[in-house]
């Protein structure tokens, strides 16, 4: 009897340390995910894609209001000035001022690349939530670029409609960013890396304002994101998010 | 030995009706085998040289990984000079570049995925007849902006003449090509994949949209005479280093180079059952020839003859024979296949229709080449070869006393 007891009790406490380390776990990538985030955002942005043979540079203005409402404004290259991408929920739009034209993209054309980026279409509007498709475990503690990180596990829910098999992320200890995330598919095998550095104050947070993916298998290319400025908690609803303002916004 | 040549020609003419009767099955075998063959082939010959002046031609050059990835960024700048070169190569008939990419078109509210392809208007036409294609509206010319749409692809967005369309894709790395154009004709095909996709532009209006000012996804070549390739395409091909692809047509299209192997091959069992019945045609009347003359070997063996010199005459004999019959064969067949040729034999009915919905025109069309005669020649030769070898065995058992009581 005694020793029953004890065996439920030495079992109740292993359930309770394991839950209670993937509380942890997923505690911090809550944490991690909403200092970037926010309910409402407003964002400039600098995209550097680099290729084997050339490199594009976009700059583009970003309001987003989560999870299912955004609009990028383009502003330089000259050529693609003032396109606009609007997105609604599953839908992605393009108003093209050369032809004076709202486009919807076709389901057939979500997959391509958009404005030459390693992003898809289908990509702005996929609604994954690291939070929340993932089941997260601390894997312990580890230094990187100078900063003490936890190193969590990342296995997506089967049910969750993520192309990944796993994600490996550092999160800064005491300040909650993500410094680097690595992405491995089905067979665990790594296929690309996200390194965030120049890390200071932008929108009242102090977050990442570098952000590079790095694809293994072709090292000398990748896409660069650097935030000019960013506004969270930005004053918009989703009235804005409309096919009319999209020819308005500037 | 001219004796025995003699002593068998002679053999041959001195029962004249068994000599031609024999002969005959083997000149109608021979016509019929080779009619056979060469319509097969013709009807590849003529399938592949519609596919390729369809659309890709017989060769095509690209940058390298173009034809896997289809992407614009593996596009190619080539210098005159280097066109000037390829067009030097003998039997090169006709370069056309082309610029091609995927972008959506949109009319309306009406968007869908279409082939964009630039094209130098004149030399296009002189590959793919696209004038000839044209339904409605004027044919582009140089530096045109205007576009030349798929008839099916303009019943789909509901444009017609003189509507302006916008196109919207990417372009040269990375670059957003968009513009708003007119427009100016409407082409037809048959093929219901090109009708529902094909978008044209001008050379110079794609470079200038996909802003890849003198570049080119690729040079479709044609040659005057199809057999010719492999010499053209290592002549292409050495004009280029590693960082350019130079394709063959059945690179290009495996697909029809399979329903060609899967035809060829029923082809080739009919054949097959063609010569079976051939051979026993053949052999039959050497049999009953042989079978005839049994009264004749006996007394010719019982008054000294050597058996061995009655084989070799016997041999002789059905080598004359088969020769006439072989020979008679290809004679009368050259110029009725080089008649077929000249003048297909149309169709008529359904199967016209069907070949039409393929963009073919509905006939049948014969070869006409050495390849086809040498190779029946040959086989059925060796037919009545083996044939022949019966009455030697014939010979060497016979049994004189026995021969002459038959």
């Amino acid at each position: 009897m005694r020793i029953l007891s004890i065996n439920i009790f030495i079992t109740v406490f292993f359930l309770l340390t394991v839950i209670g380390h993937s509380q942890d776990a997923k505690e911090i990538i809550k944490k991690s995910d909403e200092l970037i985030k926010s309910k409402s955002s407003y964002a400039e942005v600098t995209m550097t894609v680099v290729k084997t043979d050339w490199t594009r540079t976009i700059t583009m203005k970003n309001w987003s209001l989560e999870p299912h409402y955004a609009i990028i404004y383009i502003t330089a290259p000259a050529r693609d000035k003032g396109t606009v991408t609007l997105k609604r929920k599953k839908e992605v739009w393009n108003w093209i001022p050369a032809a004076q034209k709202v486009i919807k993209i076709p389901p057939s054309m979500m997959l391509q690349s958009w404005m030459g980026s390693d992003f898809t279409n289908d990509d702005l509007v996929k609604e994954s939530s690291v939070v929340n498709d993932y089941t997260h475990t601390l894997l312990g503690e580890e230094k990187f670029a100078g900063y003490d990180c936890y190193k969590i596990e990342s296995i997506p829910k089967p049910d969750a409609g993520v192309v990944w098999g796993k994600l490996l992320i550092w999160v800064a200890k005491n300040e909650y960013f993500q410094l680097k995330v690595e992405f491995f598919d089905e067979d665990e095998f790594i296929v690309k890396t996200y390194i965030g550095n120049d890390i200071k104050e932008m929108g009242g947070r102090i977050i990442p304002t570098h952000w590079e993916m790095l694809p293994i298998d072709r090292p000398d290319e990748k896409t660069i994101f650097i935030y000019n400025k960013i506004e969270f908690n930005y004053n918009v609803n989703e009235t804005f998010f409309s096919e009319r303002n999209m020819k308005r916004v500037r | 030995m001219k004796t025995y040549l003699l002593l068998a020609w002679r053999n041959l003419w001195r029962n004249r009706r068994r000599t031609l009767i024999a002969s005959a099955s083997i000149f109608f075998a021979v016509i019929f085998a080779l009619l056979m063959r060469s319509m097969q082939e013709g009807s590849y010959d003529y399938m592949v040289d519609a596919s390729v002046s369809m659309y890709t031609g017989y060769i095509q050059v690209h940058a390298k990984d173009y034809w896997d990835k289809r992407s614009i960024d593996k596009s190619m700048k080539l210098s005159q000079t280097k066109i000037c070169k390829i067009d030097s190569v003998k039997h090169v008939t006709l370069i056309t570049p082309r610029l091609e990419s995927f972008s959506l078109i949109s009319y309306g509210n009406v968007t869908k995925v279409a082939s964009i392809v630039g094209i130098d208007p004149e030399l296009e036409n002189e590959m793919t007849d696209l004038k000839n294609k044209l339904i409605f509206g004027k044919y582009l010319i140089e530096n045109s902006k205007g576009v030349m749409i798929a008839e099916g692809l303009a019943k789909l967005l509901k444009v017609e003449i003189g509507d302006s369309i916008v196109l919207y894709g990417q372009g040269y790395h990375g670059v957003t090509a968009a513009a708003q154009v007119e427009v100016e004709g409407i082409v037809k095909f048959t093929l219901p994949a090109l009708n529902k996709t094909m978008v044209y532009l001008s050379l110079d209006y794609a470079q200038w949209l996909y802003a890849a000012p003198n570049r080119v996804t690729s040079l479709s070549i044609m040659i005057d005479q199809a057999k010719k390739i492999n010499e053209v395409h290592l002549a292409v091909r050495n004009l280029f280093d590693e960082k350019y692809e130079v394709m063959m047509w059945s690179e290009l299209m495996p697909e029809l180079v399979q329903s060609i192997e899967v035809d060829n091959a029923g082809g080739i069992i009919m054949l097959g059952i063609l010569y079976v019945v051939i051979g026993f045609g053949i052999f039959g009347t050497v049999m009953m020839m042989t079978a005839e003359r049994t009264k004749e070997f006996g007394i010719l063996i019982s008054i000294g003859m050597k058996k061995w010199r009655l084989s070799f005459v016997s041999f002789l004999e059905s080598l004359f024979l088969s020769f006439i019959g072989v020979l008679a064969g290809i004679i009368v067949s050259i110029p009725i296949l080089y008649y077929l040729k000249q003048n297909p034999i149309p169709l008529t009915g359904e199967m016209a229709n069907v070949m039409l919905k393929f963009g073919l025109d509905p006939i049948i069309p014969f070869r006409f080449a050495a390849n086809i005669f040498v190779d029946q020649f040959l086989t059925v030769l060796v037919i009545a070869m083996i044939s022949a070898l019966y009455p030697l065995s014939y010979i060497r058992k016979l049994n004189p006393v026995k021969a002459m009581r038959k």
